[in-house]
């Protein structure tokens, strides 16, 4: 608490009383002899109360009347000399806070030191009831704000965690009954149907169509891509280089094949193609001709459908109800192969293959529909 | 009751009995029947007390008045509620507050 006071007494013998006093009372007290002194040190003091001795010069009233001409709010109180309550009122009517009765004691001069203290300057209360409000809004907001956050937190982190993962739908149903080849792209397949003459573009996930590319002069009955082109057979025996545009525009042709592939595959390196019916498989170069370089028999039951990817060839075998892995260097050897459990769908017919990304793609004819469905590719 | 803006309010000096000397204080609240008085002197409750004091333009001497209750504040100081007795005086302070303070009229 700020305790300065100044005592007007010039008496040497009330001042060595009230100094004891006010030091019991923990006041910081200043001295000065009369106004005068009093009012030189004023500033530099900035007392609290100023404690005026009655009785001396200049009388108390005149005293009162500068002090508070310099400090209004200063509270000033006078120490009279014997009880006199006329006076005392005339002193407070003149602004004095209060008087105090001789003789001085601590007891006598205790409260109105501190009441002096507790009124002295200007009491400003700031109405902050309306920022109260806002804070405790502000708070309360804060903490529905938070609490929400962690309850939604908690959910999403609960849902991801315990819910059962979706399956990823691993066929779906083709809206056309007669794919005869399919190309797995980045996000989309591509799948050739010979009796609307047109490939179809879906989209990988939910296989909806994103366009369709009609080829009224083509008959496709197997359909492979290359790094930069797509190739189609055609149903006489002639495998077209297609670019891959918008359009597929044609770039190049080969003559008719005999028996007329209908599978098609590039490894990368050699074009391969099959016949379902012969059960006969052709490496060829990978020109423009696709000449042929070597032919082999295939190994198994019945070759329905041929695909490949950079290490090995693939083939649906009906007969074994299998899909059959053979090496690229002897295809007359059959490496492994799988149970194929689409099989297990009576009159189930693929007719054609594809393999990316440790997948094996399928479109086939199911009676009187047609779908696609992948397999993971066999790990022996 | 006991407020900051003491020193603004009404000094008045209080006798309790003829051969006691009086006392001082000032009256924080005043009404034609009662008012509040605050003095650092000790006084029971339920004494008679002859107050004298100013108000408005009227000059009250030998008010007197009943001590109902008496409350020492923190800081030492005590609250008096006073009970005017005097009917005949509690007319004339009414009619001079009446005077200094006018009923406001809408």
């Amino acid at each position: 608490m700020f305790n300065t006071v100044q005592i007007i007494c010039a008496s040497p013998k009330d001042r060595a009383i009230l100094e004891g006093i006010f030091r019991n009372l923990g006041a910081d007290a200043v001295f000065s002899n009369d106004l005068n002194d009093a009012l030189s040190v004023f500033e530099k003091a900035r007392p609290a109360a100023v404690f005026v001795a009655d009785g001396e010069e200049p009388p108390a009233e005149i005293e009162i009347r500068e002090l508070r001409r310099v400090a209004p709010f200063l509270p000033v109180l006078v120490l009279l000399k014997r009880r006199d309550a006329s006076r005392a009122v005339g002193l407070m009517k003149a602004g004095a806070l209060d008087c105090a009765q001789s003789p001085w004691t601590e007891e006598e001069l205790r409260p109105l030191y501190r009441k002096a203290l507790n009124i002295s300057g200007t009491t400003i209360e700031l109405d902050s009831s309306a920022l109260r409000r806002r804070r405790v809004s502000s708070a309360l907001l804060l903490a529905a704000f938070c609490a929400f956050t962690g309850f939604a937190g908690g959910l999403y982190y609960g849902f991801n965690k315990y819910s059962p993962r979706a399956q990823q739908p691993r066929s779906f149903a083709l809206p056309y009954a007669h794919p005869t080849g399919i190309v797995v792209k980045a996000d989309t397949v591509l799948v050739s149907d010979w009796y609307s003459q047109a490939i179809y573009e879906h989209n990988m996930k939910t296989f909806g169509i994103r366009r369709v590319t009609s080829l009224p002069e083509t008959t496709p009955v197997a359909m492979t891509a290359s790094q930069d082109a797509l190739w189609l057979a055609g149903a006489g025996g002639v495998i077209e280089k297609r670019l891959l545009d918008a359009r597929y525009t044609p770039a190049a042709r080969t003559k008719a094949f005999t028996p007329a592939p209908d599978s098609a595959c590039f490894d990368g390196l050699y074009f391969w193609t099959a016949n379902s019916r012969t059960g006969e498989i052709v490496k060829r170069m990978p020109g423009d001709e696709l000449a042929p370089l070597k032919t082999f028999r295939y190994p198994g039951g019945k070759l329905e459908a041929l695909t490949c990817d950079t290490r090995f060839l693939w083939a649906a075998d009906p007969s074994m109800k299998s899909l059959v892995k053979l090496s690229l260097d002897d295809p007359e050897r059959i490496i492994s192969r799988t149970e194929l459990k689409a099989y297990a769908a009576r009159g189930l017919k693929v007719t054609a293959m594809a393999a990316k990304d440790g997948k094996v793609w399928f479109a086939a004819e199911d009676g009187g529909g047609a779908q696609v469905f992948y397999a993971e590719e066999p790990k022996q | 009751m006991n407020l900051p803006k003491a020193d603004h309010f009404i000094p008045a000096l209080a006798r309790t009995s003829l051969d006691m000397p009086p006392l001082w204080g000032r009256l924080v609240s005043i009404s034609p029947d009662r008012a509040e008085f605050l003095s650092h002197f000790e006084l029971p409750a339920g004494r008679m007390l002859a107050l004298s004091f100013e108000a408005g333009r009227g000059n009250f001497e030998d008010v007197r008045a009943r001590i109902k209750t008496a409350l020492r504040d923190a800081d030492g100081y005590y609250n008096y509620e006073l009970v005017f007795v005097d009917r005949a005086q509690r007319d004339l302070l009414k009619a001079a507050l009446i005077e200094a303070f006018p009923p406001i009229k809408l």
